[in-house]
C-alpha cells in the first residue's frame, strides 16, 4: 500500500516535470537551426540536448507512473506515452550524433523532428489535463459556461436525453468522459454510469442519499470530496434538485418526464428549465417574449419621447419596449395613437394617472404584445375594458381606481395569458367576488383594501415609571 | 528697431519660452510613451481573461443625466425602498428567536465568546441577556417574530428574511457607510447614487434618488451615506422632508412671480452655458439640468409630497402624524413617490441604538416605542404596495447596520442600568420583500444563543449584489471608471443571495 502511495506520490510530479524537456530541448532545437549564423553558439548544444534528453527519460518514467493511477486511459494516453518515448529516444539520439560529430548532415532535420515532437506531445498532454477541446474553447465557446438552452415543451422532454445528459456533459464529462476517467467513472454513456467507478456504484436507484453521484454534489465546497472540484463551474442548486429527482425516480434512460411521478418542489425546477433559467438561476421575467425582435423605428420613439412620454428599453439585451406615460398624462388620449409603429415591440405600458378613457382604450387594442397595462386612476369604464379583449398576452392589468365593474371584468376572461388583475377601489360588487373568482380560475384578482388596524399601543409611549410597576 | 520693438520681440520670445516650458522633453517622452504604452496596454488587457463577460456600458448625457436608461437585462424590481434602521435593532428581540439564550439570562458569558473579541463598550465578563420579548411563530411560512411587531407579524408571507447578516465594522457610521456605499470609509457613491446612474428615473419632475429621516437626526455617518462620491453628483441622494415645505425654499420667495424665477433660471443657465463652453466640463450642463428641474420640482413637488391628500383610511392605515416629521409620514411618502415614477427613495430612522445606558434606548422601554412607530407603517407599505400592484416591482429593503450582542451591555466592567445589548458583527437579522423576492423564505441561521452565524451567512456586498441583481445589473460589470480603474459597488465581493429570489 505504501509503495502504491509513494508510485503515485512520484508520478504526480509528472506535469511539472514534463516542462524541463520541453524547454531545455527547444533551446537546444532553436540554438541548432540559428548554428550557421552564429557558431559560437555551438558548444552549447550538446550540453542541452544531454539535459534535455536526460528529462524527457525523467518524465516519461513519471508520466507512466502517473498512468498507473487509471485515472486516465484510453487512446490518448497511449498516444502521449509513445510519443513522448519517443521524444526521449530522439532526442538521444540527437545528442548521440552531436557527440560523435556525425550529426551536421541532419542536424536541421534531428531539430525539426524534436520541435514537431514536442508540440504533438505537449499538446496530447495538456488534452489529458484540461480535457479535450481545451485549447479551442474560447474561439468555440466553453461547454461549462453555456447555460442550459430552454426546452420548449419539458413534459414531453426524455429526461435523461434532454436534461440529465445535457448537463452531464457541461459539468462533469470534461473529467469523467471518453479523454479522462477520474475515480475509474466514466459519465458520458449509460452502462459506465450503472457501473460506477473506484468506490463502487455512482447511483443507487431510487435512493439519491445513497448514491455517490448526488453524495458528493451535496458535500461542503471545501470537502475533498466534493463534486465537482471547487476550481470547476458548480452545479446551481436547480441542476442538484434535477439529478436528484431522476435517481429518486429510477434514473430512467427513456422515460418522458411527463411518465415520472413528479413533486411539488421539482415543480418549479422543471417549469424553469422549459423558461430557459433552469441552469443559470438568474433573475427572468416571463413577461418579456424570448423570440428576438427589431428595434422600434427611431422616428417614432422620437415622435414620443420629444412628447415627454418615457421610451425605454426593458433591458440592453432586448429590444422590447416599455413605454410611461407619467409626466405625459394629461395628453394621453391624443398620444396614445403615436404607439401604433410600436405595436411589435411594446410590452408594458404605464397609463396611471393619465386622461385616457374607453375611446382611448381602442388604440390600445392593436397592442397586442403587451404583458403589463397599468390603467389605475383613470376615468376608463367597462366600456373601455372591450378593447382589451384582443390583447391576448396581456399577464398583468392594473385597474386600481377606475369605474369597472364585474360586468366589464368578464368580458375579459377569455385572455388567456391573464395573471393578475387589480382592482382595489374599483366598483366592483363585493357580492360578485366569488363569480368572478369561478370566471378568472388561473387569475389573482386583488380586491386590495387591506388595513392594518389601530391598537393601543400603536399610539401609546412606553415609559420608565411604568416598566417599573 | 527701435527699442521698444525689441522688447516686444524679447516678450514675446519669452512666452514663447514659458509654453515651450510647460512642454519638457520630459513631458514630451512621458506624454509620447503613455499613448503608446496605453494603446498596448489596452489590447494586453482587451485579449486576457478573454472569458470574461463585458461590463455594463452605461452612456452617460450630462445634459439629461436622469433620463431613463435599460438595465443589462430585465430586472424584475422598478424602484427601491430601503428602510434603514440607523443605530441597529436587536435582532434577539424582533426576529432572531432563541430559548437557549433565555436559560442563560443572568449568567457569566461563556469565557470562548469573549476570547479574541473585541466590543464597541464591553469590557470584562459581561452577563448574558435573554430575549425581552416573548416569541411566535406567524403566517404559512412559519416565521419567527417577536410580540413587539403585531402588525408586521401578519405580513411576514410577504418577506424574506436574512437570518444570518455579517459584517466587519462595529461602529455606526462605518457599519452605515458599508451597507449603503460598499466600504467603510468616506468617497464612495451610496447604492442610491449607482442605481440612479445606471437607471436614471421616470418622473423627470422629481429626483431619482429621495432621502427622507426621521428619528430626530441624522444617520451617524452622515450625509455621505445618501452621497454621490466619484459618480457625477447628479446623483446624489435628494433630502426632502415630510413636515413643512417638503424640499427648503421650494417656495418662490414673496414678490417673486412665476415668470420672474422663470426669467432669473434663464439667465442663470445662460450664464452657465457660457462657462461650459469654455470649459467643457460635463458637470455644469447637469447643473443646468438640476436647474430646470428644480423650476418643474416648484410645481409638482409640493403636490406628489403632499401627504395631506391621502384619504383618512390610508392615514388610518400607516398611523400617520400629519405635519409633523416622522416615521410613518416618510414610509407613506415613499409609497407616494414610487408611484410616480421615483427609482430609489432611502427612509433613515434614527434612534435604535439600544445600549441600555439610559431608558430612552432601553430594549424594555425606549426601544419598544421603536418597534411601535415602525410596525404599523412597514406593514401598511407592503400591503398598501401589494394592493395598488407595486409590490411586484418595488423592492423593499428593512435593515440596520449591524447587530447586537447576547450578552448584556457593561461598560468599565459596571453593567449599565437598564437592559441593552453592545453592538455585534457576527449575526443580525434583515429583510426584504417584494421586486421579484421570494415570498415567505428565511434564509441563514445563528447559532443556539445567536452569537454567530452557522449557515447561509452572507453581509451587505451580498445584500447590494441582491438589489442590483434584482434591478437588472450584474454587481461585477456594473463599474465606474474612477482614478485609473474600474469601481464597482461591491468592491472585490459580493454574490447574489439565490436562495430568497423568486
Amino acid at each position: 500500500m505504501m509503495i502504491l502511495a509513494f508510485v503515485d506520490f512520484i508520478g504526480r510530479f509528472h506535469p511539472v516535470l514534463v516542462h524541463l524537456p520541453i524547454g531545455v530541448l527547444l533551446a537546444a532545437c532553436l540554438l541548432q537551426l540559428f548554428a550557421k549564423r552564429f557558431p559560437l553558439l555551438k558548444p552549447s548544444i550538446p550540453v542541452l540536448l544531454f539535459w534535455g534528453a536526460m528529462a524527457a527519460i525523467v518524465s516519461c518514467i513519471t508520466g507512466y507512473l502517473l498512468s498507473l493511477s487509471g485515472d486516465y486511459d484510453g487512446d490518448l494516453v497511449t498516444q502521449h506515452q509513445w510519443l513522448g518515448i519517443a521524444t526521449a529516444v530522439v532526442s538521444l539520439i540527437f545528442y548521440l550524433l552531436n557527440r560523435l560529430s556525425l550529426a551536421s548532415g541532419y542536424a536541421g532535420f534531428s531539430a525539426v523532428t524534436i520541435i514537431a515532437l514536442i508540440t504533438v506531445t505537449g499538446h496530447l498532454g495538456g488534452s489529458l489535463t484540461h480535457g479535450a477541446g481545451y485549447l479551442t474553447e474560447g474561439i468555440e465557446g466553453d461547454p461549462a459556461a453555456e447555460a442550459a438552452k430552454p426546452i420548449p415543451n419539458i413534459q414531453e422532454a426524455v429526461l435523461y436525453a434532454d436534461v440529465v445528459q445535457p448537463l452531464l456533459k457541461r459539468k462533469c464529462y470534461s473529467c469523467h468522459g471518453s479523454s479522462k476517467q477520474k475515480g475509474k467513472l466514466r459519465l458520458d454513456e449509460e452502462n459506465y454510469i450503472l457501473k460506477g467507478g473506484k468506490d463502487g456504484k455512482a447511483i443507487i436507484s431510487g435512493k439519491p442519499d445513497e448514491s455517490e453521484l448526488i453524495k458528493r454534489l451535496l458535500l461542503p465546497l471545501n470537502d475533498d470530496d466534493h463534486m465537482p472540484p471547487k476550481e470547476k463551474p458548480q452545479l446551481t442548486p436547480n441542476e442538484v434538485a434535477i439529478l436528484s429527482w431522476w435517481v429518486s425516480t429510477g434514473n430512467s434512460f427513456t422515460k418522458k418526464v411527463k411518465e415520472l411521478p413528479q413533486t411539488d418542489k421539482i415543480k418549479p425546477v422543471l417549469a424553469a428549465l422549459q423558461s430557459g433559467s433552469g441552469g443559470s438561476g438568474a433573475a427572468k421575467n416571463t413577461d418579456v417574449p424570448d423570440a428576438e425582435i427589431s428595434a422600434a423605428g427611431g422616428d417614432a420613439v422620437k415622435k414620443l419621447t420629444d412628447a415627454g412620454i418615457m421610451v425605454v428599453p426593458v433591458s440592453n439585451e432586448k429590444n422590447y419596449l416599455s413605454v410611461s406615460f407619467v409626466t405625459a398624462g394629461s395628453q394621453a388620449r391624443e398620444l396614445v395613437k403615436l404607439l401604433d409603429p410600436l405595436e411589435k415591440q411594446l410590452v408594458w405600458l404605464k397609463l396611471d394617472g393619465s386622461n385616457i378613457d374607453d375611446a382611448g382604450l381602442a388604440a390600445i387594442a392593436k397592442l397586442e404584445g403587451l404583458t403589463r397595462l397599468y390603467l389605475s386612476g383613470t376615468a376608463i369604464t367597462d366600456a373601455g375594458l372591450q378593447h382589451l379583449k384582443s390583447l391576448k398576452h396581456l399577464q398583468v392589468l392594473n385597474l386600481v381606481g377606475t369605474k369597472v365593474t364585474e360586468k366589464g371584468l368578464v368580458q375579459l376572461k377569455t385572455l388567456p395569458a391573464l395573471r393578475a388583475v387589480y382592482l382595489y377601489k374599483t366598483d366592483v360588487n363585493k357580492n360578485a367576488w366569488a363569480q368572478l373568482k369561478q370566471a378568472f380560475p388561473k387569475t389573482i384578482l386583488d380586491s386590495g383594501g387591506y388595513t392594518v388596524p389601530t391598537l393601543v399601543t400603536d399610539t401609546t409611549l412606553v415609559t420608565a415609571d411604568q416598566q417599573k410597576k | 528697431m527701435t527699442k521698444k520693438d525689441l522688447i516686444d520681440q524679447r516678450l514675446v520670445k519669452e512666452a514663447e519660452q514659458m509654453v515651450m516650458h510647460t512642454h519638457t522633453r520630459r513631458h514630451f517622452l512621458k506624454e509620447s510613451a503613455m499613448g503608446l504604452g496605453a494603446l498596448a496596454m489596452g489590447s494586453l488587457l482587451g485579449s486576457c481573461g478573454g472569458k470574461r463577460k463585458a461590463a455594463h456600458s452605461i452612456a452617460f448625457d450630462p445634459a439629461h443625466p436622469l433620463l431613463p436608461k435599460a438595465p443589462p437585462f430585465v430586472g424584475k424590481a422598478k424602484s427601491v425602498i430601503f428602510l434603514h434602521m440607523a443605530g441597529a435593532p436587536s435582532q434577539f428581540e424582533l426576529f432572531d428567536y432563541k430559548p437557549e439564550l433565555a436559560k442563560m439570562d443572568g449568567q457569566d458569558c461563556p469565557p470562548s465568546f469573549l476570547e479574541g473579541k473585541q466590543f464597541a463598550f464591553i469590557t470584562g465578563v459581561p452577563k448574558m441577556l435573554g430575549p425581552q420579548a416573548a416569541f411566535a411563530r406567524h403566517g404559512q411560512s412559519g416565521a419567527w417574530v417577536s410580540e413587539h411587531l403585531p402588525h408586521f407579524s401578519t405580513v411576514v408571507d410577504e418577506v424574506a428574511f436574512l437570518k444570518a447578516v455579517t459584517t466587519d465594522q462595529f461602529n455606526h457610521a462605518p457599519a452605515q457607510l458599508l451597507v449603503h456605499t460598499g466600504g467603510p470609509r468616506l468617497g464612495r457613491p451610496s447604492i442610491g447614487s449607482w442605481v440612479t446612474y445606471g437607471l436614471g428615473t421616470e418622473n423627470q419632475n422629481l429626483p431619482g434618488f429621495v432621502v427622507l429621516t426621521s428619528g430626530g437626526s441624522f444617520p451617524d455617518a452622515g450625509k455621505s451615506v445618501w452621497g454621490s462620491g466619484f459618480l457625477p453628483s447628479v446623483y446624489q441622494g435628494v433630502q426632502c422632508r415630510s413636515e413643512g415645505d417638503p424640499v427648503l425654499f421650494i417656495k418662490d420667495p414673496d414678490g417673486m412671480s412665476r415668470d420672474l424665477r422663470k426669467a432669473s433660471i434663464e439667465a442663470v443657465n445662460k450664464a452657465n452655458m457660457q462657462e461650459y463652453k469654455e470649459y467643457n466640463d460635463p458637470e455644469i450642463l447637469s447643473r443646468i439640468s438640476q436647474y430646470e428641474m428644480a423650476y418643474r420640482m416648484q410645481i409638482t413637488a409640493p403636490e406628489v409630497m403632499n401627504i395631506n391628500d391621502e384619504p383618512q383610511y390610508i392615514h388610518e392605515m400607516y398611523g400617520t402624524k400629519p405635519g409633523r416629521a416622522c416615521f410613518a409620514n416618510n414610509v407613506l411618502l415613499a409609497r407616494k413617490l414610487v408611484e410616480k415614477g421615483v427609482r430609489f427613495v432611502q427612509l433613515f430612522d434614527w434612534g435604535w441604538d439600544a445600549h441600555g445606558d439610559n431608558a430612552s434606548n432601553a430594549l424594555n422601554i425606549g426601544i419598544i416605542n421603536k418597534y411601535r412607530s415602525v410596525d404599523k407603517p412597514v406593514t401598511a407599505l407592503l400591503l398598501d404596495l401589494k394592493q395598488r400592484g407595486l409590490l411586484d416591482e418595488t423592492l423593499v429593503v428593512w435593515a440596520g447596520e449591524f447587530g447586537r450582542t447576547p450578552m448584556m451591555e457593561n461598560r468599565n466592567g459596571v453593567q449599565n442600568p437598564f437592559k441593552g445589548r453592545d453592538h455585534h458583527t457576527e449575526a443580525f437579522t434583515i429583510w426584504m420583500a417584494g421586486g421579484g423576492i421570494k415570498k415567505g423564505a428565511t434564509h441563514g441561521e445563528t447559532d443556539e444563543i445567536g452569537y454567530s452565524a452557522v449557515s447561509g451567512k452572507v453581509d451587505a456586498f451580498d445584500i447590494q449584489a441582491t438589489i442590483l441583481n434584482q434591478l437588472g445589473f450584474d454587481h461585477e460589470q456594473f463599474t465606474y471608471p474612477y482614478q485609473g480603474r474600474p469601481f464597482r459597488l461591491t468592491d472585490v465581493g459580493g454574490k447574489v443571495i439565490q436562495e430568497i429570489i423568486a
